[in-house]
């Protein structure tokens, strides 16, 4: 029997929070198997089903406070994301009609190439998938550029009509 | 992005979410496939080549790092590996967020170390209380030992003694001389 139970953290800009500022580097790495295990398993359309799920699901208290807060819940969101991942150096800009992340280094392609991993190619497509999906469940769009280390995430209202993603424009990553 | 802080939420998650995908079969694959020979290979070449020491050695990084508070006691002596987990820092950010999307999180632990120290030449004796509390002994697979009673290796560091190890209502999993993940007694 699967049971459930969701709470989100009132007091935090993130939905689940620990006795620590930042989480550990290596569960990178589980992050990665995990990418390589469905995508040999299930392929490209079940593991794009994943993170849909994921985005939809386990994210549901944060994209609720996107859809609440809009975009200024969004920067504050991803500013404490980002504060908790080791390593990330990161700038988050909320414009008038949008909030820019600008990743200027990841924490997850970083600590995967410390540590001498074969990462999965198609990691940072991850991102988009994922922030898609958390992004439209708040009434949102998301737009991802670069990948392999360095990236730019875009959120905006939907009506704001951003070009379509092209899945090309995020680079493979490599080890 | 998929982050680090709250792996252990996304984590558990995905049990759920691939027991869904493909039944109980590809939630041990993938601990087994995923975890044990991908994510943490180190840990498994290590204790494959240094045994006891390189128990000692993961899990002194790894349990420090997971768990600055030291919420955890590490104890090796002749023949017997064992740690004693007082608070667990992955169920413990569970339990404090109210998450719970598969049915024992804690068996994942056993289904990727089990099959390790299967390779490894070891077997597991362990209990996991679901809330945040466990034991481990590892001693070698041809070795008459196993369940230890209280307190007889790591003394008073033996989170059994501790007044919440088994309040009204609690239930024990058990595994003896175990590798396999769904080998338990509850």
């Amino acid at each position: 029997m699967t049971v459930r139970r969701m709470s989100s953290s009132p007091t935090s800009d993130l939905p689940y929070t620990d006795t620590k500022p930042q989480g550990s580097a290596d569960f990178y790495y589980a992050t990665n198997a995990t990418f390589r295990f469905i995508l040999g398993r299930l392929g490209t359309d079940g593991w794009r089903r994943y993170l849909e799920d994921l985005g939809r699901d386990y994210y549901a208290p944060a994209n609720a406070r996107w859809r609440q807060g809009g975009l200024p819940a969004v920067a504050r969101y991803w500013r404490a994301f980002f504060a908790a991942e080791p390593g990330a150096k990161v700038t988050v800009t909320e414009h008038a009609d949008r909030v820019e992340v600008a990743v200027v280094e990841c924490p997850a392609i970083k600590h995967l190439r410390a540590g001498g991993r074969d990462i999965v190619r198609e990691y940072c497509q991850h991102c988009y998938h994922l922030g898609q999906s958390r992004a439209a469940a708040a009434g949102l769009t998301m737009r991802l550029a670069g990948g392999n280390g360095s990236c730019c995430h875009t959120f905006a209202p939907a009506a704001a009509g951003l070009a379509p993603q092209d899945l090309k424009a995020i680079a493979d990553a490599r080890s | 992005m998929i982050g680090c802080y709250d792996f252990c939420a996304h984590y558990e998650w995905s049990f759920g979410w691939l027991e869904r995908e493909g039944g109980h079969a590809l939630v041990r694959d993938y601990w087994n496939e995923a975890i044990n020979h991908d994510s943490q290979r180190h840990a498994r070449e290590l204790i494959e080549r240094e045994g006891f020491a390189g128990m000692v050695k993961y899990w002194g990084h790894t349990l420090n790092e997971e768990s600055p508070e030291l919420g955890f006691a590490i104890t090796h002596q002749p023949g017997v590996f064992r740690i004693d987990m007082h608070q667990c820092p992955s169920k413990g950010f569970l339990l404090r967020n109210g998450l719970e999307q598969y049915r024992d999180y804690c068996d994942h632990c056993m289904g990727w170390t089990g099959p390790m120290m299967r390779e490894a030449g070891f077997v597991i004796d362990h209990e996991h209380n679901h809330r945040g509390q466990c034991w481990w002994e590892m001693r070698r697979a041809d070795d008459r030992g196993g369940h230890a009673a209280p307190g007889s290796v790591s003394g008073q560091k033996d989170v059994r003694l501790g007044p919440d190890w088994r309040p009204p209502g609690t239930q024990l999993d058990r595994y003896i001389k175990a590798t396999d993940p769904d080998k338990k007694t509850t």
